[in-house]
């Protein structure tokens, strides 16, 4: 049963046509990775999806739902959530607050202009919960932009779970990170699944083989192929484009 | 728990309040020492200052520089005029009704302003502002350019004694304080949390599913209507009003006095409204040319204080994101 569906989507920057054509799919509880050479136009995608770009032509649905035509944020609250490839959290903020911002968009209005939020028990409960699931409970009284990098991405991803999403895009989570800051990011991707189908935009194939249910391979934005990890290795098309230097 | 007001530490939370005792005790103080005249000025400073809390409140909370605030000022105070005109006397419908054409003012503004962001927002604010500034020359009825006066105070009933000078000090002390509360209890609240959120990372709030442009729209709309107050309160204390006050330079007046007292610090209008007439008035004493000092001055104080002067007494980690 198909859960997320982008078919057609179509977006030109002038005479560039970044995303010709784009169709894919990812099902309830899988994770369904992306990937393809510099330029292939995987950005561009994650931002037709959330909402931050208009498609020119194309449809995008979560769960029967037409998202096409709505915002970033009405997305958003419509189950489709993501994470920055530059990590986009509120640097000058403590993670408490931080988490605090992001359970609070998605529980109850803020147009709240006059009751003190900080007596609002059950949201620092469930910010507090947040911090555990991605491991920062140790860290929520510090200023975010303090944190290392790798802290800093967790903190994007849990900002990205508050809405508790059914469709989570990952761009590039594994971005500039060391190996030790990588299998704590990665461990943390696969226990994600349970909750939610994820979209999962990276460049490091050894994560890539080891999360992915299924894979889609991204080259001058169309998608060249679409197949199941062992499918994706053994495709010749796809070595010769991408995986050839990797993989010997 | 940290609020986007800024942090105080806590042994200064509560002097501004300390501040407003002292104002009260004021117009009692001042013929024994011989400063009458000062009942009137420090009034005219309090107007001043809750102008300038008004736009800090939009430009400090939801980082929108918007250089067309003295527009809703004179949108409150014509308001009154026009009402004044036609025989309402009672304060307590004036100044509500000043609020309420600030507000509307305002929301038909917002609309189009907050589609704009960075200078295009500056600009288009400034646009307005200017608008509504070539509107006040057109009113013949009230005065046109050359302003129209109001010949009795709005009354405010309950016993009280409009034209008695202190009184109407008091009401003005009463209703800055009653604004300064409610905006430092809006800093503390959900909305306030969202609108530093917007300021900080505007695409962010929008990933998280924020309405952005619904909660900076009512942000515009707040910061609008007490203005307008502001305004009502300036043509009842002046008892005089021309398009001059709402010409742009005001709103750029407006803005220097919340850089110079701390954008997004909880006292930073009041400060910097506070600091910019006192000085003023000061230099004018000495001189015709009393703008020149004042720059000087001024650039001084932004060297000092970067963040503003309630910055300099402000913990050093100053401003919370949230």
């Amino acid at each position: 049963m198909s859960h997320f569906r982008v078919a057609g989507l179509v977006k030109r920057f002038g005479a560039l046509t970044a995303t010709d054509g784009v169709s894919l799919e990812v099902a309830r509880g899988e994770i369904h990775a992306l990937i393809g050479p510099n330029g292939a136009g995987k950005s561009t995608l994650v931002h037709l999806m959330s909402g931050l770009l208009r498609p020119d032509a194309g449809r995008i649905e979560l769960d029967g739902v037409d998202l096409t035509p709505l915002p970033m944020e009405a997305r958003t609250r419509a189950g489709l959530s993501r994470c920055f490839q530059i990590t986009s959290i509120f640097p000058r903020a403590t993670v408490r607050d931080n988490l605090l911002l992001a359970v609070q968009a998605c529980s109850g209005s803020s147009l709240r202009l006059f009751a003190d939020r900080g007596r609002e028990t059950r949201l620092h409960d469930a910010a507090q919960a947040l911090a555990e699931r991605v491991g920062l409970q140790s860290v929520t009284a510090r200023i975010a932009g303090t944190l290392p990098h790798g802290a800093q991405r967790q903190l994007d991803v849990a900002l990205a779970l508050a809405a508790r999403p059914k469709l989570l895009l990952l761009d590039e989570p594994l971005a500039g990170m060391g190996a030790e800051d990588s299998e704590t990011m990665t461990a943390l991707i696969a226990t994600l699944k349970a909750d939610m189908a994820v979209l999962l935009i990276e460049h490091d194939m050894k994560a890539v083989f080891a999360l992915a249910d299924r894979v889609s391979v991204l080259v001058y934005g169309r998608v060249l192929v679409s197949g199941t990890v062992d499918q994706i290795r053994a495709d010749a098309r796809v070595q010769a484009v991408y995986l050839g230097t990797e993989t010997a | 728990m940290t609020s986007v007001t800024g942090h105080t530490s806590a042994r200064l939370r509560w002097a501004p309040w300390a501040v407003f005792a002292l104002l009260a005790a004021f117009p009692l103080v001042a013929p024994l020492l011989g400063l009458d005249f000062y009942v009137g000025f420090v009034r005219r400073g309090m107007v001043f200052a809750m102008a300038a809390a008004s736009l800090n409140f939009i430009l400090g909370f939801g980082g929108l520089a918007a250089l067309g605030h003295a527009g809703f000022l004179g949108v409150g105070a014509y308001a009154l005029v026009a009402l004044a005109d036609a025989g309402v006397r009672s304060a307590w419908l004036l100044w509500p009704a000043a609020m309420l054409a600030a507000a509307i003012a305002s929301a038909i503004i917002g609309l189009v302003v907050l589609r704009t962001r960075g200078v295009y927002f500056i600009m288009s604010t400034l646009a307005f502002a200017q608008m509504l500034y070539s509107v006040a020359v057109s009113l013949r009825a009230y005065g046109g350019d050359d302003g129209y006066n109001l010949f009795e105070r709005p009354a405010f009933g309950l016993g009280l004694d409009s034209a008695h000078e202190p009184t109407f000090y008091w009401v003005v002390l009463g209703l800055l304080a009653l604004v300064m509360a409610l905006f430092d209890r809006a800093g503390r609240s959900r909305f306030g949390h969202a609108l530093a959120g917007i300021r900080d990372n505007e695409t962010r709030m929008r990933a998280l599913g924020y309405p952005v442009q619904r909660l900076l729209l009512v942000a515009f709309v707040v910061a609008g209507a007490v203005a307008g107050l502001a305004g009502a309160l300036l043509v009842s204390h002046n008892a005089f009003i021309s398009p001059a006050t709402m010409h742009w330079t005001q709103s750029a007046t407006l803005l220097v006095m919340v850089v110079l007292g701390g954008i997004g610090l909880r006292w930073g209008g009041p400060l910097g409204a506070a600091v910019w007439i006192a000085l003023e008035e000061v230099l004018k004493h000495f001189t015709e040319y009393w703008h020149l000092p004042l720059g000087l001055l001024l650039i001084a104080i932004v060297f000092v204080a970067p963040r503003g002067l309630a910055g300099l007494l402000a913990t050093p980690r100053g401003t919370g994101a949230t």
